[in-house]
Formats: structure tokens, sequence, C-alpha cells
């Protein structure tokens, strides 16, 4: 289950091949080629994207860059103009959102506000034809389920944002989805309960099993909830794979700097070995991915970027030496944001426990890289 | 596949298109009447003509046009001004029993119709009405005040009669104004004087050029007010238009005088529209 | 808190204005509030003495009974069509795109700018270059075409309050197009429905100008046959039925302002 980084120019998991159309009965959704354009704008150009049975897949990218579109496609809220849509292997390109047999929960819950918790839960069923004693039996099951029981003859007027949640997440679930799709659920919650609910959705998830497509531009949010993550930009999927993939082996300075907090460092290629690479930065040689340095040639510069948490202070064979521009005191953390125009031609962002001795603003310091994360792009010119 | 993705639309649009349809059919009568020649004695209409529309420079009918014109601005202007305060107090005021009662007081004349509306008016106006009887009777004057069939009289039923819809499309521009623009004069100093002038009325402009606007064609449309408040001595274009069909028969006549009363009327909103443009270039 | 002085004073101004606004919004209604009870002929103010009988006169003339019946038809019939053509109307502007949308959309709201008297010889002219009778069948058209605008406007603003995603999550349960309309599209949209269809109601039993040329002497319509009343004879029945007219009025616009909210239909309710 290893995903191959790849460049942005290429198409991440491009043509099934045989291999593929095999395991055609484990994936619950899928989009071949597909492509949408509002007027004269592409909001999704030949994307091809495959969700496995069960898994919890999110849809990472800034706003805009196409990934609520995708997730449209899904539901059937729209339709492509190129490319086919499969949920459960089976085509529905041209079939209605009613018949999709999906979950969606929107970012403001859209819940019935002129209906009951109850009846807003068994809308589904009551569409579905299903006799009224199973629908109260299914609906009180689920309440129950989502902690709800006792709400059943509140409006949602009356509920409390966590609440409005509980009972979208119910709406969706009680008719069995083949897919849930989760349109930025945790946005318009306060920062306590946002991280209650993401435990409980995932929890919630896993027990089911159901298959979940979620959208978001929190990449903290995708990082801890997701199987796996497909970053989004302009369009394309630009890398699929598990967190750690995504955060320690991004394929593109785009992701890498979308992923966690970045900087950029100036360093020198020394020279590539099969998958791995060595660049210098001062005093010190750091291994990096071949991947996406592939036909350099040694000696040239490279853009090395490291995780503020592989940054350390040193003396001796220093990396780079810099002024402390400022410090940000976070509680648990500080934050040191560091000129070194030698090095970096922006701050650079270094982490230090706050317990420690943290050096004050002005101080000169030394900083050593740490650890095998860092990953190097060749030099653009800016 | 594509009828589908659009549910109801044929069934939805029909009717609405049909009515739209009724409408431009009448219109295109009426326009149809004003270049045909008349029948005398009869509602049948004859072959082509601009006569209809020559006739019209008479200086008999060119009075009629000018008074309506000046009628139509007077009325627009005085709503406006009255219309302004009313609207303010209605958006901002505080209190909701005084909302409430604003907004009934201001929006009930809106749907009596033109002839109570009217009628009462004639009550307060006449010789021997309300005002004339209150100023004989503590002699404050000797005879009574002649205000029904002048311009005067008309104009005061008029700006009655349009002041409701001017002050709710004041209110609602000012209802759309965020009040964050005007405490953040009042933070810089400014009283409540200038903050008025300088911040609310220019942000009101997109309210109060479609306020002038609608006064104006209502105005236009009046019938019942300049008939009845002006009996004869103050005519406007309406008057004119009914006293030409169902007086005289010359429907064509009627017709015409309809098509050149709708196209000032546009016209007069365009030439207001384009004065008063930068009012209208205002906020977000 | 101390306000400056000038601010005070503008204040107080600015209260007296609009008292005398309100004052010559309200003076013709109390005027001829007070006629109405006048027990003689002739206008008087104030009255010597006070009788009922012009209210007994109101229900007794004839033509005020006729006027009325004809009128209830008329604006029944019109503002019932003038609802399910207009509220279906909206929500195919609200929803799709299509040829002449923007045409057929101007034409339907013209009413608000063309003269009633324009409309009204349109419509007597139509009527009778089709030889259709001058019966309630062109009363009942043109009263629809101006209180169509009315809908229109009133339910465009509901739909374009309601959250869109509400029909999505209903579709993404399964409800098929027509259930979603049923169960949460028209539901949410009642309100604005109702008041539109209220408004439409109001305005047509009141419409004088365009009736005055589509009416004949066997469909007028009441405000039709008060004009007629008021040509005729000075007494004050006119003030008795103005009085009921006002009252009645105005106890439907304050039920409505309880219960719907008359600024938020007529949008000048605070935003923030």
């Amino acid at each position: 289950m290893s995903s191959i980084p790849v460049d942005a120019e290429t198409k991440v998991g491009a043509a099934p091949d045989l291999a593929a159309a095999a395991r055609a009965q484990d994936l619950a959704v899928r989009l071949d080629g597909v492509t949408k354009r509002f007027g004269n704008t592409v909001a999704l150009n030949d994307a091809w994207l495959q969700v496995r049975r069960g898994e919890f897949l999110t849809l990472l990218g800034p706003s805009g860059c196409g990934k609520t579109t995708m997730l449209n496609l899904v539901a059937g809220f729209l339709f492509p103009d190129n490319g086919e849509v499969f949920i459960d292997g089976a085509l529905v390109t041209d079939v209605p959102t009613y018949e999709r047999e999906i979950g969606i929960v929107f970012q403001n819950y859209a819940l019935f506000p002129h209906m009951t918790v109850a009846s807003n839960v068994g809308y589904g069923l009551k569409a579905r034809g299903v006799a009224q004693r199973e629908i109260a039996e299914r609906v009180t099951e689920i309440l129950a389920m989502m902690k709800l029981a006792g709400l059943e003859d509140r409006k949602p007027g009356q509920l409390s944002g966590g609440q409005q949640q509980r009972v979208a997440l119910a709406r969706a679930l009680v008719i069995r989805p083949k897919v849930l799709l989760l349109d930025e659920p945790f946005s318009a919650l306060d920062k306590n309960l946002r991280s209650a609910m993401q435990i409980e959705v995932k929890e919630i998830q896993r027990k089911l099993g159901v298959t979940t497509i979620f959208v978001t531009h929190d990449q903290s949010e995708a990082l801890s909830l997701s199987d796996r993550i497909a970053v989004v930009s302009e369009g394309k999927i630009r890398q699929i794979g598990t967190p750690q993939e995504i955060y320690r082996r991004p394929a593109n300075r785009f992701i890498a700097s979308f992923i966690g907090e970045v900087s950029v460092l100036r360093a020198r290629l020394e020279r590539i070995e099969k998958s791995e690479a060595v660049v210098q930065v001062g005093a010190a040689s750091i291994t990096v991915p071949a991947g996406p340095l592939a036909g350099q040639s040694p000696g040239i510069t490279v853009d090395l970027f490291v995780r503020p948490e592989q940054l350390c202070l040193a003396s001796g064979d220093v990396a780079l030496e810099g002024q402390v521009a400022t410090t940000v005191y976070q509680g648990d953390h500080v934050d040191l944001y560091i000129d070194a125009p030698a090095a970096a031609s922006t701050r650079i962002l270094m982490r230090l426990p706050s317990h420690d001795r943290v050096p004050g603003a002005g101080a000169t310091i030394g900083l050593a890289i740490g650890g095998h994360d860092a990953t190097a792009f060749p030099a653009v010119e800016s | 596949m594509k009828t589908q993705r659009r549910p109801f639309f044929g069934l939805f649009a029909t009717p609405g298109v049909l009515v739209a349809l009724l409408f431009a059919g009448a219109m295109v009568m009426v326009l149809q009447f004003s270049v045909r020649l008349q029948i005398p004695g009869s509602l049948d209409v004859g072959g082509f003509t601009f006569r209809n529309f020559t006739a019209m420079l008479h200086p008999l009918y060119a009075r009629v046009f000018l008074d309506t014109l000046w009628l139509c601005v007077l009325t627009a202007v005085f709503s406006l001004v009255l219309g302004y305060p009313l609207a303010y107090a209605l958006v901002r005021s505080r209190r909701v029993a005084v909302k409430s009662a604003i907004l009934i007081i201001t929006v009930t004349p809106l749907f009596l119709g033109e002839v109570v509306r009217t009628y009462s008016w004639v009550v307060v106006l006449g010789n021997n009405g309300f005002i004339n009887s209150l100023l004989l009777d503590f002699q404050v004057i000797a005879q009574p005040l002649r205000i029904l069939f002048t311009l005067t009289g008309v104009t005061i039923v008029l700006v009655h009669v349009t002041l409701p819809v001017v002050t709710i499309m004041l209110a609602a521009a000012i209802a759309h104004i965020d009040t964050a623009y005007e405490k953040a004069a009042e933070s810089l100093g400014a009283r409540p004087v200038r903050v008025f002038f300088t911040v609310t009325l220019p942000l009101s402009g997109p309210g109060i050029v479609a306020g002038l606007a609608t006064a104006f064609a209502w105005t236009f449309s009046a019938f019942a007010t300049p008939q009845l408040i002006g009996g004869g001595k103050v005519n406007m274009i309406s008057n004119l238009v009914y006293q030409l069909g169902f007086g005289n028969f010359n429907f064509p006549f009627a017709a015409s005088l309809s098509v050149a009363g709708l196209a000032l009327t546009f016209a007069s909103i365009a030439v207001l529209r384009l004065a008063l443009r930068p009012l209208e270039k205002v906020g977000p | 808190m101390a306000q400056p002085r000038s601010g005070r004073l503008l204040f107080w101004c600015g209260r007296l204005v609009v008292v005398a606004v309100l004052g010559f919004m309200i003076l013709p209604a109390v005027v001829v509030g007070i006629a109405a009870f006048n027990a003689k002929a002739l206008l008087s103010f104030p009255p010597q003495q006070l009788s009922l009988r012009w209210f007994v006169n109101v229900f007794t003339y004839e033509d005020f009974q006729v006027g009325f019946r004809n009128g209830l038809l008329v604006t029944v019939a019109a503002s019932s069509i003038a609802l399910v053509t207009g509220a279906a109307f909206a929500f195919v502007l609200d929803r799709y795109t299509f040829n002449a949308k923007r045409v057929v959309e101007g034409l339907l709201l013209a009413p608000l700018v063309v003269p009633h008297f324009t409309v009204g010889l349109g419509f007597l002219i139509l009527a009778a270059q089709i030889d259709m009778s001058r019966g309630y069948g062109v009363v009942i058209l043109a009263h629809v075409v101006l209180v169509l605008p009315f809908v229109l406007r009133s339910v465009q603003i509901s739909l374009s309050n309601l959250n869109p995603k509400l029909e999505l999550a209903a579709a993404s349960l399964g409800a098929r197009p027509g259930r979603v309309l049923l169960t949460v599209t028209a539901p949410l949209l009642l309100p604005g429905l109702f008041s539109g269809w209220l408004f439409a109601a109001i305005l047509s039993f009141n419409e004088f100008t365009a009736s005055l040329f589509v009416t004949s002497q066997q469909t007028q319509t009441l405000p039709v046959a008060m004009y007629n009343y008021v040509r005729e004879y000075a007494d004050p029945t006119m003030a008795a039925l103005s009085v009921l007219y006002i009252v009645a009025t105005a106890t439907l616009l304050a039920v409505a302002n309880r219960y719907l909210g008359l600024g938020k239909v007529l949008n000048v309710e605070h935003t923030r």
C-alpha cells in the first residue's frame, strides 16, 4: 500500500491497469477521468480517484481547488462534462442523486427546520417507503447510538451545534448509504467541540465500516482523521497516500508547503544514490528522497524543505547561523522566527519546548537539522 | 436525461409565459391602435395614420403633458423629503411598538386603493371640508380656501398616494446599510449630523434614486386623484385617455396618448437615473 | 449617556418631523372617520349630531352589494391564479436559465411601471378585438397581470432565502423531485406564498383604474361602484364605506405583521 510520489505533471492513479480492474469489487467509489467546467473555468480536469470500501478518504486542498466539485459529482448534485462516476462498481454518471444511495453531511448540516429531529432522521426511510414501525425502530436505534435519545421531538433550532451535527450524521447514516460524504462538517463548530466531534465521527465510521469521503481545507483535520488523503489543487489530484506519506514524502513543493509548517533553506546537491540524495547546508549533510531531484546534477542549488520540529539548537557543526527575530509563546512550546539571510530568503520557523531556556529576540544561534523527513526540490528563481 | 435535471420546468414555466404573452398582447393592441384612424361612432378602427401623434401637439394637449410632468416632479420630490425621515425612523427605531405603528400607518394607505384615499381628501380639502371648517371656526379666514380643483390640492393628495411606496423603498435601502459604517464615523469623532450627511445619506443613494423613479411612475399612473381632486380643472394624461375613450369613443387617439405617455415616463425616468448616477454608484 | 446638545436637538427635530408626516398620513382617515358618523347629509365639522345611518346606507345600496360580490369573485379568482402562476414562475426563475428568461420576467414585472390606465385600455381593446364580451374573464385576466408582480417578488425573496442545501439533502436521502418540492420546498416557502397571496388579494380588491376600463355595468367591482357613487352623490355614505375599508385593511395588515413580520416581507428589516 505504498504510494509513489509523482510529479505535478503526471496523473495520479492514472488509467486503470489490470490489477486495478481485478480489485474493482473492493472499490466503493471510482472517478474515471472526470472533467467539469463552469463556463470558462475548469473546476476539475481529468481527475482519477479510487476509494476503497470502508476507508476514510479525505479530499484536501485550498478553497476553489475542485474538491467540493468532486464531492458534488459523487453525490449527483453535478454531472461531469467528461469521464464516468462509479459507486459500488455500478456506473452512476447519469443517475440522479435520489437513486445513488449516498449520505451527506453539509457544513451547516441542512437540517429541515420545519421538521422534528425524528422526522429529519426518518426522512430518507420514508422516501424509500419503509414501513412506519420499522422507521420508528431504526430512528430510535440510530438516535441512541448518536447519544440523541430524548430529543426526538425537538426542532433543529432548539439544538446545540454539536447536537445538530449528530442529527445530520444520524440522518445520513440511517439509510445505510453506500458512501458517506462529509462536506467540511466541522468548520461551523468551535475548537473544543470540533476535536470531540472528530473523534466521535471517526469512531462511528470505523464501527459501521462505512466508506467515507471527507472534504476539508484544514490539513491538521485531514492528517488526524484519514486513512488516506488526496491532495487537490487547481482541479487535479496532486498526491494520494496515507497521512504519513503525505507529510513525510510530499510529492512537490505545493504539497510540502500546504501540509504542515515548513521553512525553505538554500542547500547544495552533493550526490544522488539510488533512492536517496544528499544535500549540504552549511556544515551539515542531510539525506533526502531522490525522487524530486531526479536528473539534477551535483553542485546545483536546491530548496530544502524542513519542518519546525526537525530544527534544534546546536553549537559546533551547525547547518546554519541566524538571529532570533521574534519568539511567540504557544503554551506547551515556543515558536522562534529566525533570520538567516545566508541560508534562507524567508524567516525560518523552529519550535522549542516552553520549559527549555529559550533564546530571546536578537540572540544569535546555531541550528542543526535532525531526523530524516526533510525534502528537497530543484530551486526556483523567484 | 435533460428533462430529469430540470424537474417541473415546462409545467411551472408555462402559466407565467402565457400571462406574459397576454400582457404583451394587450400592449401590442395599444400600440397598433395608436397608429390607426378613428371611425367616428364605431369601436372599429380604420387604416394606418400618424395623425393621432401630430394632433397631440395642439396647445390643449401639450398643456396636459406639461402639467402631468410638473405634477410628477413635485410629487416625487415631496415624497422623498417627507419619506426619508419616516423611513429612517422605521428602520432605526428600537421599540417594536413604534416600528409596527409606523409600518401599519405607512403601509395601510398603500393597499386602500385610489378611490378611498382620494375621497377622504375631498372631505379634508373641500369647501365645507375639515380644513376650511376649522379655519373658518377659528376665524383665521373669512372665505373658504380653494384647495380642491387646484394644482396644490392635487399635489397634496398625490404625495399622500406615493409617500408609502417611497418610504418602503427608502427603508429597504437604509436597512441594508451596515451600522458599522456609522459607528466607525462616530468613533472618528463625527457628530450625529455629520454622520448622517456623510455616511447614512450617501449610502442610501440607490434607494433614493429608486424611490424617486417609482414615485414618478406611480404619479403618472394616477387617475382617480386628478379626476376627483382636479375636477376637470387640473388634468393629467390618464384623465385625457379616459375622456377620449369613454367620452368621445376615440380609442385610437386614447391609445396614442397612452403610448406617448409611456414613452415620456420611460424617458423621464431614464433622464432621472442618468442625472443621479453618482448617487447610485455607492457602497459595495 | 449624555449627548451633545446639537445631537439632542436634532433628535427631537427628527421626532417632530416623523410625527408630523405620520399625522399627514393618518389625517384623511381620521377626518373620514368623523364625517362618517355625521347625521347630516352635508359635510360639516364638527358634526352636530351623530348617527349610524350612512353605515346602514352602505349595506343597503344595491350597487355596493353587487360591487362587493363582483369584487370578491374577481379577487379570489385573480389572486389565486396569480399565486399559482407567480410562485411557479418564481421557482423557474430561481432554478433555471432559458431563452428569453429576462424578457418574460420583464414582461411579468412591467405592470409595476406601466400605468394602470394603459393596461386597462390594452385589455379593453384586446377583448374587443378577439370578440370577447366584457365579462368577468377580461377583468380577472387584467387583475392577474396587475397583481402578479407582487406574488413573483414575494416568492422570489423567499426562494433566495431558502438554503439550497436543504433540497440537496432531501435528494441525497432518496426523495424524488416531487417529494422534495412537497415536503421541503413548499413548506419552507409558505410564509412567502401567503404574504404574496395576501398582497395580491388586497391589491386586486382595491384596484380601480384598470377596472374602470374593463368592467361593465354588470361586472363593476366595488372601487368602480364607489367612484360612480362619489360622482353622483355627496352624502357621507362613502365616508362610512371608507371607514370600513380602512379598518378592514389595517386589521388585515396588523394581523399579517403579527404573524408574518411585514418588515421582513417588505424587506425593510435590519439585516445585521
